[in-house]
């Protein structure tokens, strides 16, 4: 029933692009906010799914934009990658659908005309006094709580691993559709020299690999085009390492027999490249962490 | 050589600042729909034109467009000749000629230029004008006049022609109350358990009425709905030179990186005050300052118009963009019962002895609700408990007292002595602001431009003027050619401005001297209160003649004609029955109508009524007619009829002159006395556009001839409607109801 009335919906909408977006939120209750202060009737469609955090847009591009989209949607009190909410409407959420905002640095000011109360403003919008001004700090890597720029990247590559871990082909396409939107959302101007020059390097496979997990429907295609990105992974996470330690593993027996890394939150080995046929096949070879 | 740098130095300083003007007419699509608008060099709004003081600025206009134009200057002192008002300071810049504005630059501050000529300020005729202090002026002030500024240019966009829409104005049109979701009916307001209250509206002879006119398609900033400043990153304070250029829209500005510092208002700089939100009159300024709080995020600078129906955005910074909370919706129905508490059943605005001023206490705060949930309780306060004793203290205190701060004109101080010699002898005016919601009648003291002379003035004259609003609306204020001081408490640094906003049922002081010499316009700036005559001239003397302006009197007579021009009406009911309709040709206070019913067929009858008459009073409820009724029926079974009073109706055939009025009495029902001249008399109660539901109306009438009627219409679009209705002379009928 549910399908029938998506298609009927969908069938009204007229010269329609499709796009990827992340949008903060958490559980079902979200999801029915987020969609009804997107969805436009006739104009736009929005699906968005608690998991990936990632939302479908489907949309009439003579009628309405993305950005008009997504601000509809923050004004309803949830962040999205074009979007902050207001503080107001945040907090009009119920208590449930309050997710863990993103922080900001906050802009060292000096004051000039009078003994301006922006500190102040700042505890407003939450910010921590602790804060520090150096970015590349990390924060814990729990699925919220990131002032990383790559934070969003890390974790929907542990959601894919994860997916992958599971041999569900499905939800690997969906999070590595979400990784690579990551991916391009990533602003460089945020990252550190050094970071910023392994991104360079990477990012352009890595970016067309997640692409090609995100199509593929066969989990040992998928599975294939995870090994070059585990690899491009490593060496991000090397120079932006995140606070908690993550684990560098290694199956002897993937890729043919060749071998294969991947990264995992758990020194336990889950292993991505076989699933539940050799669930525990490898090691941990590296543990990658902050000093 | 000391003597040859003395000697050059003025030279230097006096720079002539050159700018040429194309004015064209453009099209537009702001909607999704192609519109005629007008573009200056090819852009709305038009350029920001920017000078230095001591500068002279030379300003050549091309007028390519078919109709005149003329370009003011607001808020600079200029020579008369060169203060842009057409027929009053020059004649209109003829199609296709080149005028040439050329004044010195004495002042500094943020304003902004417009045409003055008909309604072209709706259509895109509206520019910043920026003028910088020099860095060797004793009164700049570093950290606010060496910030990095950015001329933010609010305004509205339409795409109905303004020429109709002041048409539908007139007419009380409440099509842009539908577009707004603001009729405010009945339906509504038994949902919203305010019967009682829209009952009382009625019987005090009131429209439904918000807090701003005209519905608009789309409102922005520097021309853009939605715009950002990416120049900027975070830590930077940034000056905004805002103006509003709205022709009828004031704005709320409220921003989402925290509070606002307004460091100016109307080009003249004020102390620093911060504040969480102002409200910026039509044809205002204000500079405030922003900063940018965070890395990687851009902030929403938010306009939103008074009536919350929509509104513009500026992102300021970069990165990913913070919205500012946008206003919630206004509470029609608490606004209509506070209306209720306040207006007395003569029409006239009742304070309930508070003494308001200087938008202290902003009597729509009441409509809003965020300062409801707080402690104000407007809507349940019992006004008339209050017994004047709420004093401007205890304004400000219930302003402290909410979380949100917002400014108001007590807490503007300029930084240097504004005041005058305390001995010089002083000369006292009062104006009464005064309007008519119903017919769209706005004036001062009653009076409109057409029936007003120019105000004299002797030049070096020290005028206090005190004005009371004593109607339904706002009013910002404008006095062309010099600022004046508004009293506001601050005593000696009284800030100096040259628009007054002024709310209704509050009383302002401002002072000025008459130093600059000519006929300067004091108007309503609201384009279509400015157009419905809402205006005074004072005129400084003796004058030089002015070479743009030959014969002054008899300009002032085209001006006094421009601001009372006749409004068309027409409405046609296409029914089954018959046809039903009128057509009516309107101005201030006369009214020239013809109303006809006409049947297909002999025996249903042809009928029409023509009056002319003339609205007496200020609230118009009175207008005496002549009239002439012409009807032909063909001969009814029962013959002649006799009417309520004994005598023989003539209802069959007719040709009669009559002298009658009409008077509206409360719940806005109209009754009509008319004597024939063949000694006849009839009485009618008529009332038409009883507002059942959003697009319901209802009307009815009955008379001494044992004539009635009752009827429904809905109204689809615009011109268009649908009615069903029951005559007793034509029977049943249903029709398509087309209105112009």
């Amino acid at each position: 029933m549910a399908l029938i009335s998506f298609t009927a919906c969908n069938a009204q909408i007229k010269n329609a692009t499709t796009e990827a977006v992340i949008i903060a939120g958490n559980c079902g209750m979200c999801e029915s906010t987020i969609e009804k202060a997107g969805n436009a009737k006739n104009a736009a469609l929005v699906d968005w799914d608690k998991d990936t955090k990632q939302a479908t847009l489907k949309y009439d591009v003579t009628k309405t934009k993305r950005d008009e989209i997504l601000k509809r949607i923050a004004l309803a009190g949830y962040d999205n990658q074009s979007f902050l909410a207001p503080d107001e409407a945040y907090a009009k959420l119920p208590a449930c659908c309050q997710y863990d905002r993103l922080k900001k640095t906050p802009a060292k000011m000096e004051d000039t005309i009078t003994s301006e109360p922006h500190e102040h403003n700042m505890m407003e919008h939450g910010h921590a006094t602790e804060m520090k001004a150096e970015k590349m700090v990390e924060k814990p890597s729990s699925a919220s709580q990131k002032s990383d720029p790559l934070a969003s990247v890390f974790e929907q590559y542990f959601a894919l691993k994860d997916a992958l871990v599971g041999s569900d082909a499905k939800m690997a396409a969906s999070h590595s559709k979400a990784l690579n939107t990551a991916i391009n959302a990533v602003k460089m101007s945020e990252l550190s020299q050094e970071t910023h020059m392994v991104w360079m390097k990477v990012m352009k496979d890595m970016a067309a690999n997640s692409a090609l997990i995100g199509d593929a429907n066969d989990v040992e295609k998928q599975r294939q085009y995870f090994i070059p990105l585990s690899q491009n992974m490593y060496e991000l996470i090397k120079v932006n390492k995140m606070k908690a330690p993550v684990y560098y593993q290694f199956c002897p027996m993937a890729n043919d027999g060749k071998g294969a890394n991947w990264l995992s939150k758990e020194n336990e080995v889950k292993n991505p490249y076989y699933g539940d046929m050799m669930l525990n096949c490898g090691k941990t070879v590296e543990t990658i962490q902050q000093q | 050589m000391a003597i040859l740098l003395m000697a050059m130095t003025p030279i230097v300083a006096q720079k002539t600042v050159h700018y040429d003007l194309y004015v064209r007419d453009t099209v537009i699509n702001l909607t999704g729909k192609e519109k005629h608008a007008i573009a200056v060099n090819g852009q709305i709004p038009m350029p920001t034109l920017h000078f230095t003081e001591g500068d002279t600025a030379e300003i050549y206009v091309h007028n390519q467009l078919k109709e005149g134009t003329t370009l003011h200057w607001h808020g600079l002192y200029t020579p008369n000749k060169e203060d842009g008002v057409p027929y009053l300071t020059q004649l209109p810049i003829a199609p296709n000629t080149t005028h040439i504005y050329r004044f010195p630059i004495v002042q500094s501050g943020t304003h902004w230029y417009h045409s003055h000529f008909g309604l072209q300020e709706q259509i895109g005729m509206y520019g910043s004008l920026i003028l910088d202090k020099k860095k060797s002026d004793a009164s700049f002030r570093k950290g606010i006049d060496d910030l990095p500024s950015v001329p933010i240019l609010l305004s509205e966009w339409t795409d109905y022609k303004p020429e109709n829409v002041h048409r539908m104005l007139h007419n009380a049109t409440d099509w842009f109350a539908i577009k707004k979701n603001a009729v405010q009916s009945y339906a509504e307001a038994i949902g919203a358990g305010h019967f009682g209250t829209k009952l009382g509206n009625e019987w005090k002879r009131m429209l439904a009425m918000d807090v701003s006119d005209i519905y608009y398609d789309k409102f922005l900033i520097n021309g853009q709905p939605e715009s950002q400043l990416s120049q900027f990153k975070a830590g930077d304070k940034i000056r905004l030179q805002v103006s509003n250029a709205g022709a009828s829209s004031y704005f709320w500005l409220t921003y989402a990186g925290g509070k606002i510092t307004v460091v100016a208002n109307d080009g003249n700089d004020v102390e620093p005050v911060e504040v969480d939100r102002l409200i910026i009159g039509v044809s205002e300024t204000y500079d405030i300052i922003v900063s940018i709080p965070a890395e990687n995020t851009a902030y929403e600078l938010l306009a939103t118009p008074e009536d919350r129906t929509k509104s513009a955005s500026i992102y300021i910074g970069q990165g990913i963009k913070q919205l500012a909370n946008p206003m919630p919706r206004l509470q029609y129905f608490e606004g209509m019962k506070m209306m209720n508490d306040m207006m007395k059943l003569n029409g006239d605005m009742d304070d309930m002895g508070m003494s308001m001023s200087l938008q202290k206490m902003d009597m729509n705060m009441v409509m809003y609700p965020e300062m409801q949930q707080k402690d104000m309780k407007m809507g349940n306060m019992d006004m008339k408990g209050m017994d004047g004793q709420m004093n401007h203290t205890d304004h400000h205190h219930a302003n402290a007292s909410t979380s949100i701060k917002t400014l108001n004109y007590g807490m503007l101080k300029s930084p240097t002595k504004t005041n005058f010699d305390k001995n010089a002898p002083i000369r006292d005016l009062n104006f009464e602001l005064t309007g008519n919601m119903n017919r769209y009648v706005w004036s001062m003291d009653n009076r409109v431009l057409s029936e007003s002379d120019k105000i004299l003035v002797k030049k070096g004259e020290i005028l206090r003027i005190t004005l009371y609003n004593n109607s339904m609306m706002r009013h910002p204020m404008h006095l062309h050619g010099q600022d004046f001081i508004l009293l506001n408490g601050k005593g000696d640094y009284a800030p100096l401005k040259n628009v007054l906003d002024i709310m209704p049922m509050e009383t302002d002081t401002i002072m000025f001297q008459a130093n600059a010499e000519g006929d300067w316009f004091f108007h309503c700036h609201i384009l279509y209160h400015m157009m419905a005559g809402m205006n005074r001239v004072f005129s400084t003397g003796p004058q030089e003649p002015n070479p743009y302006l030959p014969n002054k009197e008899k300009a002032y007579k085209k001006l006094q004609m421009e601001s009372n021009r006749m409004h068309f009406m027409f409405e046609n009911d296409f029914a089954t029955n018959g046809n039903d309709g009128m057509a009516m040709l309107q101005n201030t206070r006369w009214s020239i109508g013809t109303e006809w019913r006409l049947g297909y067929y002999d025996h249903h009858g042809y009928e029409t009524e023509t009056h002319i008459g003339r609205y007496i009073g200020r609230m118009q409820w009175f207008m005496p007619f002549i009239g002439f009724d012409w009807r032909y029926r063909k001969d009814h079974k029962h013959g002649g009829e006799e009417n309520l009073f004994g005598q023989t109706s003539t209802k069959d055939n007719r040709q009669l002159f009559s002298i009658g009025a009409a008077y509206t009495l409360p719940m806005l029902i109209t009754l009509q006395g008319e004597l024939y001249h063949d000694g006849k008399f009839r009485l009618q109660l008529m009332r038409e556009d009883i507002p059942l539901a959003k697009r319901l109306r209802g009307a009815f009438m009955v008379n001494s001839d044992k004539e009635y009627m009752f009827g429904l219409s809905y109204i689809a679009t615009k011109n268009l409607g649908l009615r069903a209705h029951y005559d007793s002379d034509m029977g049943a009928g249903v029709g398509l109801l087309v209105n112009y």
